[in-house]
């Protein structure tokens, strides 16, 4: 189980446990509904107590920021710790469709530039 | 021991190697009563042998050396008697070895000691042995398979130990090559310089990520100026080092690619476009700037810089 | 001390399971920790690739102290089997729609490699990894 919380115009999505395959697949059903419901403008992905990213957990996670792009909304992933970037890199693992940033506070700020570049543009 | 594989399966491969069986053990407690009489003397062969030589003054200058070898060479020689060859005597011949080592006595020198000390011993079976000499002769060849399984482990414990310290002065040289270096709030600086090897790019790698959660950085610049050479091998490795930061957040920048290397790898067929590349080290930093929201301004005509940070 | 761990795989929380016993093992093995994360990566895309071609199957991981130290692991199942195995150690082959760095990937991560498979006759993958 994965809790989805709301923050203004943002949803967050904190993995706590060690990600099963079927936690990732629930989190991406109820991100694609969540969005709409609460009109959400971007979404973060809390990874920071993941201890391992397999190709499949990579493969969904990039399934979920299609996803969560396709219904209008930024998302960003944060929190990948120094041993399981590492791993992932080793293996051949990459995820270069989805923004990055450290942790929560710069997942936010990542968002919130993004809103702002949007205005100015708009 | 553990380290350097010295397992019970270990010990009796090598008692395998220098044909040690349960009728060598026999054969050498023959001799056991004989030699436990003339321990004293025999010892006295082996140092006196060193005492004649210069390479043996680091072990034989010191006192309390010397007293504490003397009693491990007394003990080794009763012990080489007894007709038991397992993970206990093994592990005495590694105490006794690490000694020598740690004393700088050079594996020659050991080699010359010991064999002064057999032959003295060969001497006092066979002068024993005049009723039988050929009993005495096969107890002293079968010592001597005890004594190549003990050359053996002395020759590897000093070889391993003198590794050891080539293996940590390594681990330093490389600790200090690969410094990550906070060159602004938020900014990272990885000059990179010499060989890129897969176990130093590992280092580069893991260094830079916990440099990079450490200092909360958001744009490393990575400067390849130093770099011997940028084949498709050490290519791939800076792009997987550039990949790692940027799962954790990071912008990596790329310098110092000279235009040389850059033919080469386009020749090569290498991709580059994942690197985010700029020409020189200080255009990377200015880029680096950009990208985190500082503006340079200067103050003073003497080309004095104040950095400020956007709001 | 050697120690040796069983998991029987047959769902896909298995797989969890089987890294985490697989971390335990790598720790106490002396095994630093970004080693331990790649232990547990191979693990999980071994693991994976049973549940997903086999159903079931098993991961034994063997810490070993012989001649020198490190870890084994073999997992082994009696699926289907691999029709090409050359083809299956490539990046990017897959027959089930998966990114296909499974086996190739384990292989990187490791030091040591072997696959014994055929088809009708089940799959057994082995690898290893030397503490530096």
């Amino acid at each position: 189980m994965v809790p989805i919380l709301k923050h203004g115009k943002f949803l967050i999505a904190s993995i706590v446990s060690a990600l099963t395959d079927q936690d990732l697949i629930q989190l991406r059903d109820e991100l694609a509904n969540k969005i709409g419901q609460v009109r959400a403008h971007g979404v973060i992905i809390d990874v920071t107590a993941v201890d391992v990213l397999d190709s499949f957990a990579t493969r969904t996670l990039r399934d979920i920021a299609r996803t969560v792009k396709l219904r209008g909304a930024k998302i960003v992933l944060v929190g990948i710790q120094p041993d399981v970037a590492f791993a992932m890199v080793q293996l051949g693992l990459s995820l270069d469709e989805v923004d990055t940033a450290l942790d929560l506070e710069e997942g936010f700020s990542h968002l919130r530039r993004g809103e702002e570049r949007s205005r100015h543009a708009g | 021991m553990r380290e350097m594989g010295l397992t019970a399966q270990n010990i009796e491969r090598r008692r395998n190697f220098v044909g040690l069986d349960s009728d060598d053990s026999k054969r050498i407690v023959r001799i056991q009563e004989l030699v436990e009489g003339h321990l004293e003397e025999l010892t006295s062969v082996f140092f006196a042998f060193l005492g004649g030589i210069d390479e043996a003054r680091p072990l034989l200058g010191n006192r309390d050396i010397i007293e504490k070898v003397r009693l491990l060479k007394k003990e080794h020689l009763s012990e080489m008697v007894r007709g038991e060859y397992g993970t206990d005597y093994i592990e005495q011949r590694v105490r006794l070895a690490v000694v020598y080592s740690n004393a700088g006595l050079a594996s020659r020198v050991f080699l010359g000691a010991y064999h002064h000390m057999l032959r003295a011993l060969g001497v006092l079976v066979m002068k024993h042995s005049e009723h039988d000499p050929m009993a005495g002769f096969e107890s002293y060849m079968s010592l001597k398979k005890v004594a190549f399984l003990d050359i053996g482990i002395i020759v590897d414990v000093i070889v391993f130990e003198r590794e050891r310290v080539i293996r940590q002065q390594q681990e330093a040289i490389r600790e200090l090559s690969t410094p990550v270096l906070q060159i602004r709030e938020r900014l990272l600086l990885l000059p990179i310089i010499g060989v890129i090897d897969t176990q130093r790019a590992r280092l580069i790698t893991d260094s830079l990520l916990r440099s990079i959660r450490a200092n909360r950085a958001r744009v490393v610049v990575v400067d390849v100026t130093g770099v011997a050479t940028i084949d498709s091998k050490v290519a791939n490795h800076l792009l997987q080092t550039v990949t790692a930061a940027r799962l954790m957040g990071a912008t990596a920048i790329v310098t110092g690619i000279s235009s040389e290397v850059a033919q080469s790898l386009v020749g090569l067929g290498i991709d580059l476009v994942k690197f985010n590349t700029v020409g020189d080290l200080q255009g990377g930093i200015e880029e680096a700037e950009r990208l985190i929201g500082y503006r340079v301004i200067q103050t003073t005509d003497n080309g004095a810089a104040e950095h400020m940070k956007e709001a | 001390m050697p120690a040796e761990t069983r998991v029987a795989i047959d769902r896909e929380t298995d797989i969890v399971t089987a890294r985490q016993k697989g971390r335990e093992l790598a720790a106490a093995c002396g095994f630093a920790s970004t080693d331990q994360t790649l232990i547990a990566l191979a693990i999980s895309e071994l693991a994976r690739n049973i549940v997903v071609y086999a159903q079931r199957g098993e991961i034994i991981v063997k810490s070993e102290f012989g001649e020198r130290r490190g870890i084994e692991i073999v997992a082994r199942d009696q699926g289907p089997g691999i029709l090409n195995v050359a083809l299956a150690l490539q990046d990017g082959y897959s027959t089930a729609k998966s990114l296909g760095l499974g086996l190739p990937g384990a292989r990187r991560v490791m030091d040591e490699f072997e696959i014994d498979s055929a088809p009708g006759r089940g799959t057994t993958v082995t690898v290893r990894k030397w503490v530096r």
